[in-house]
C-alpha cells in the first residue's frame, strides 16, 4: 500500500472538475453546505427514446477523360433528412459537364479521304483514325427519393427525377415495396418506374438511313421507358448476404441516336464512300438478372455481383464484378475492383454499308451496339480526416473498352485497319459524407 | 465500514451491489428520510441508465440500430461528461468499449481472446464512431454505450444531493464503494473508511482512509479478472489495443471534492497502468494504491 | 429476340428463387449474431453515390442496363 498526495493541480484536473461540475449542476449544493435552491433537477426531465430528425449530406465530384475523346466533370450533392423510425426524404442535385468529341460511326479509313457528312458538313479524316464529332453538353438533373417504413415487415420508396440538357429532357418516377420476412433475414423487393423523355436533336430530326440532308417534320419526339424489378434478398449467415434482382425494361419512342451515321463503303474496296444516318427500332425490350453476394470475413469484406442482360436488339452481355474492402488501421480501408463485361452485337449493328446493296430497315455502328468487351480496374480508398468531421472515399478506375476490330465480313482495306480500336477512360471520384 | 457504533446505517440492493446510507444522528425518522431519499435516487437511475433493463435510456440507445436518439437533458450531460473524458485522456476512457466484454470474459479463466476476435470487436468500439450533438445521440448500429463507469459514481453525488436536502445531520452515501460525505462526523471526527482487498473481497479491510468529507471512489482489478500465464490481466480495458491495461495497480482509491471527480480520476489513472500513480501525482490528487 | 439463349435464361430465373427460399430454410441468424451484418459496408452498395457514377459511366458506355435500381436515369447519353 502506497499513500501519496500529488503536487500542484494542472490543466487535466481542472477540466475534469469542470466537467464533473457542469453534470451535477448543483456541485455548490452537494460539496458545500448551502441550499441548491432553483437548481434544475435532472430526475424531472423526460426519458429518452423519442425519434428525431437528423440530416445527411453527401457529395461526390467525378472526372473522367477518355484518351483522345471524352471529358466529364461531374458534381452531385445530395442532402437527406433522416428521421428516427426509420424514414428520409433526399435530394440530389447533379450537373455533368461534358466536352470532347464523340465517334460519329464512321470507320476509319486506310486513305485521307473527303466525306459529305450526313449533316451536309465536308469533313476530312486522317488515316486509321475513328472520325469523331467534337461537342459539348451540359446536364442538370434534380432528384427526389422518400422512403418510409411502416411495420418492421414493410417499407416503400418513392422517387422522382428530372433532368435537362441541351437537347434531351427527362421526367420519371419509381416506386419501390420492400417486404421483410423471416425477422429480416429475407427481403423481397418489388419496384416499378416510368420515364418519360425527350429529345430535341440540334438541327431536328433527320430521316433515318439517308444523307442527312432532308430532315422530318417535327423538332421534339418522345421516348418512353417502363421498368419492373422483382428482388430478394437473403441473410444465409452472420457473415453473408445475398440479393437476386429481375429487372424488365420496356423503351419505346425515338431511341435512335440524331448524331450518330455509317458509313457507306465501296464494295471492292472498303473505303467509306459517304455516310447514311442511323436508324432503330422504335421499341426495346430490355431483361436483366442480377445475382450479388456480401460475405463478411473477420474484418474484410468481399462483394460480388453476376448480372446477365438480354435485349429483343440481339444484345446479350454478361457483367462480372468484384470488390474487396480491406480494413486498414482507424476506419480506414482500401477497395480494390475488377469488373469484366462482355456484350454481343445488336442484330442491325453493321461497321458500315456496302454502295449499291439494299438498305436494311434498321442499322447503326454504334460501338455500344456492336460486339465489346470492357475490363475495369480500381480502387477506392475510404478515410476520414483526424479531427473533423465526416467521412471520404476516393475511387480511381481505368477502364479499356475494345471492340471486334476485325470482323470476319470486313471488305477489302477494312481488313487492314482495327474497326473498333480500344477505348482508355480513366475516371477518379471524390465523395464526402457526413451527418450532422 | 463505519468507525463505531454512532451512525445509524440503513442497507439496501442497487445498482449491482451492495448500498448503504449512514446518518450521524439519534433521530429514527432523519435517518429512514435519508435512507429513502437515496435509495430512490439508486433506483431511478438505475432504471434509467442500466444497460440490462429493456426501458433504460441506454439501451435505447443500444437498440437505437444506428438511428440518432434524442436525449434528455440529464443523458446529455453525462454524454458530454463522457465526451469530456474522452478527450482528456487521449480516448483512453471510453464509455463504448464496454462490448470488449464479448472477447474478454472477466470469469478468472484462462480464455484468452484470439487476435482476431479482438479485432472483429474493436471494429465496435471508438467514442468518436458516435455522433453526439446534444441532444441528438446516432451510436452505429452494432456498437454499445455503457455508463457503469460514471454511473454509480453520479448516482452517490445525486443521491447525496437529494439527501442534503432533507436532512441538516452528517451523512454517507455509499453505492457499492463508492462514496460521499457532506460533512465530518459529529465532534468533528472523520468517517472511518475500509477499503477491501481486492483478492479477498468481502472479508479482510486492506486499509483505512480518514474522510471528513467529499467523495471516495476505487477503481480495482478485484472479482474481475482473466489469467494469462502467470499474469491476472484486470478488468481495465484499453479499447485503442482491445487489451487489458497492463502493470495496473489492483487498486486505486482517490479522494476529490465529489465523488464523480474521485472514481473518474480512479479510472483514468487505472487506465494508465503502470503510469498511474505518476499520474495521480501529477494531478495534485488526494490517493491511495495497492498493487 | 426470342434466342434459344435468352430462354435458357428465362427458367434461370423461376429457379434461382425457389432454391433460395427453400434451400436455406434452415438456417437461422439471431438477432444478437447480426453484428457483423450491421455495419454500414455490409450492404449490396455501400456507397450509393459512387455506385450512381458508376452505373453512369458504364451505361453511357455499354449497351446494357439493369441492377438493382428501377428507372433509366434520364439521360441522352445512351
Amino acid at each position: 500500500m502506497q499513500l501519496g498526495e500529488g503536487r500542484r493541480s494542472p490543466s487535466l484536473r481542472g477540466r475534469l472538475t469542470q466537467a464533473v461540475c457542469a453534470v451535477l449542476a448543483a456541485q455548490a449544493g452537494v460539496v458545500g453546505a448551502s441550499a441548491a435552491a432553483g437548481v434544475a433537477d435532472p430526475a424531472t426531465t423526460s426519458g429518452a427514446g423519442d425519434d428525431v430528425p437528423n440530416w445527411q449530406f453527401d457529395a461526390a465530384g467525378l472526372v473522367y477523360g477518355e484518351a483522345g475523346r471524352a471529358k466529364v466533370v461531374e458534381p452531385n450533392a445530395r442532402i437527406t433528412r433522416l428521421f428516427g423510425n426509420g424514414a428520409r426524404i433526399g435530394a440530389t442535385l447533379g450537373l455533368d459537364l461534358v466536352t470532347g468529341a464523340s465517334p460519329t460511326g464512321g470507320i476509319a479509313s486506310t486513305e485521307i479521304h473527303t466525306t459529305t457528312s450526313a449533316s451536309g458538313r465536308v469533313k476530312t479524316d486522317a488515316v486509321g483514325i475513328v472520325p469523331t464529332n467534337q461537342f459539348q453538353d451540359h446536364r442538370a438533373s434534380f432528384d427526389l427519393e422518400w422512403t418510409q417504413p411502416y411495420t418492421r415487415w414493410l417499407t416503400t420508396s418513392f422517387g422522382s427525377h428530372v433532368s435537362r440538357e441541351k437537347d434531351y429532357r427527362s421526367l420519371g418516377g419509381t416506386g419501390k415495396v420492400s417486404f421483410a420476412f423471416m425477422r429480416g433475414l429475407l427481403t423481397l423487393n418489388l419496384g416499378g418506374g416510368y420515364d418519360s423523355d425527350e429529345v430535341e436533336p440540334t438541327g431536328g430530326f433527320r430521316v433515318p438511313l439517308s444523307d442527312g440532308t432532308v430532315l422530318e417534320d417535327g423538332t421534339v419526339r418522345a421516348k418512353h421507358s417502363k421498368t419492373a424489378l422483382l428482388g430478394v434478398s437473403r441473410v444465409l449467415s452472420r457473415r453473408w448476404l445475398v440479393g437476386l434482382d429481375f429487372t424488365r425494361m420496356a423503351e419505346d419512342g425515338y431511341l435512335t441516336e440524331p448524331y450518330k451515321v455509317l458509313s457507306v463503303v465501296d464494295p471492292e474496296t472498303g473505303d467509306p464512300v459517304g455516310e447514311l444516318t442511323e436508324s432503330r427500332p422504335s421499341t426495346r425490350l430490355r431483361y436483366d438478372v442480377l445475382a450479388s453476394s456480401v460475405y463478411h470475413f473477420d474484418t474484410d469484406i468481399l462483394y460480388a455481383s453476376e448480372r446477365f442482360y438480354w435485349d429483343d436488339w440481339g444484345i446479350v452481355s454478361t457483367t462480372t464484378d468484384l470488390k474487396y474492402r480491406h480494413d486498414l488501421y482507424d476506419d480506414r480501408y482500401i477497395e480494390p475492383h475488377i469488373r469484366f463485361y462482355a456484350q454481343s452485337k445488336a442484330d442491325f449493328f453493321h461497321y458500315s454499308l456496302v454502295q449499291g446493296e439494299e438498305l436494311p430497315a434498321f442499322a447503326s455502328a454504334d460501338g455500344r451496339l456492336g460486339s465489346l468487351r470492357t475490363v475495369s480496374l480500381g480502387a477506392t480508398y475510404g478515410f476520414h480526416l483526424p479531427d473533423r468531421p465526416g467521412e471520404w472515399a476516393v475511387r480511381a478506375e481505368y477502364m479499356s473498352q475494345w471492340g471486334d476490330g476485325h470482323p470476319s465480313d470486313a471488305i477489302g482495306n477494312q481488313q487492314n485497319v482495327d474497326l473498333a480500336p480500344p477505348v482508355s477512360i480513366g475516371s477518379v471520384v471524390v465523395a464526402y459524407s457526413l451527418r450532422f | 465500514m463505519s468507525s463505531d457504533t454512532n451512525p445509524r446505517r440503513r442497507c439496501f440492493s442497487a445498482l449491482g451491489g451492495p448500498c448503504e446510507v449512514l446518518v450521524d444522528s439519534e433521530d429514527a425518522e432523519v435517518v429512514e428520510a435519508a435512507f429513502e431519499v437515496a435509495r430512490a435516487e439508486a433506483d431511478r437511475i438505475e432504471r434509467k441508465f442500466s444497460r440490462y433493463r429493456s426501458d433504460s435510456v441506454v439501451h435505447a440507445i443500444n437498440s437505437s440500430g444506428g438511428r440518432p436518439t434524442q436525449v434528455d437533458d440529464e443523458t446529455a450531460m453525462l454524454l458530454d461528461y463522457a465526451a469530456t473524458c474522452h478527450e482528456l485522456s487521449d480516448g483512453l476512457f471510453d464509455i463504448t468499449s464496454g462490448v470488449l466484454r464479448r472477447a474478454w470474459t472477466f470469469d478468472g479463466s484462462r480464455s484468452l481472446p484470439s487476435e482476431e476476435e479482438i479485432r472483429s470487436v474493436l471494429r465496435h468500439v471508438g467514442w468518436k464512431k458516435a455522433r453526439w450533438s446534444a441532444p441528438i445521440f446516432t451510436l452505429p448500429d452494432g456498437m454499445e454505450i455503457d455508463l457503469g463507469g460514471i454511473g454509480k459514481e453520479y448516482a452517490v453525488d445525486r443521491a447525496a444531493l437529494l439527501v442534503s436536502k432533507v436532512i441538516d445531520a452528517p451523512f454517507v452515501v455509499n453505492f457499492g464503494g463508492d462514496l460521499f460525505a457532506n460533512a465530518p462526523r459529529r465532534g468533528g471526527m472523520a468517517w472511518g473508511i475500509g477499503i477491501e482487498d481486492p483478492d479477498h473481497p468481502g472479508e479482510a479491510v486492506l486499509y483505512r482512509v480518514d474522510l471528513m468529507s467529499g467523495g471516495l471512489a476505487t477503481s480495482g482489478t478485484a472479482r474481475r479478472f482473466v489469467r494469462d500465464g502467470r499474469r491476472r490481466l484486470g478488468h481495465i480495458l484499453d479499447p485503442r489495443s482491445g487489451r487489458p491495461v497492463e502493470g495496473a495497480p489492483q487498486s486505486i482509491t482517490v479522494l476529490a471534492p465529489t465523488c464523480l471527480e474521485a472514481g473518474t480520476l480512479a479510472t483514468l489513472a487505472h487506465l494508465r497502468g503502470a503510469g498511474a500513480k505518476t499520474f495521480l501525482e501529477g494531478e495534485g490528487v488526494q490517493f491511495v494504491v495497492d498493487g | 429476340m426470342k434466342s434459344p439463349r435468352a430462354r435458357h435464361c428465362r427458367l434461370l430465373i423461376l429457379l434461382l428463387p425457389l432454391t433460395f427460399l427453400g434451400g436455406c430454410a434452415t438456417m437461422d441468424v439471431q438477432p444478437w449474431d447480426r453484428d457483423l451484418l450491421a455495419e454500414e459496408a455490409m450492404s449490396f452498395s455501400p456507397e450509393p453515390m459512387i455506385t450512381a457514377i458508376d452505373n453512369h459511366i458504364y451505361f453511357s458506355k455499354e449497351g446494357s442496363t439493369g441492377g438493382q435500381e428501377v428507372g433509366g436515369g434520364g439521360c441522352g447519353c445512351n
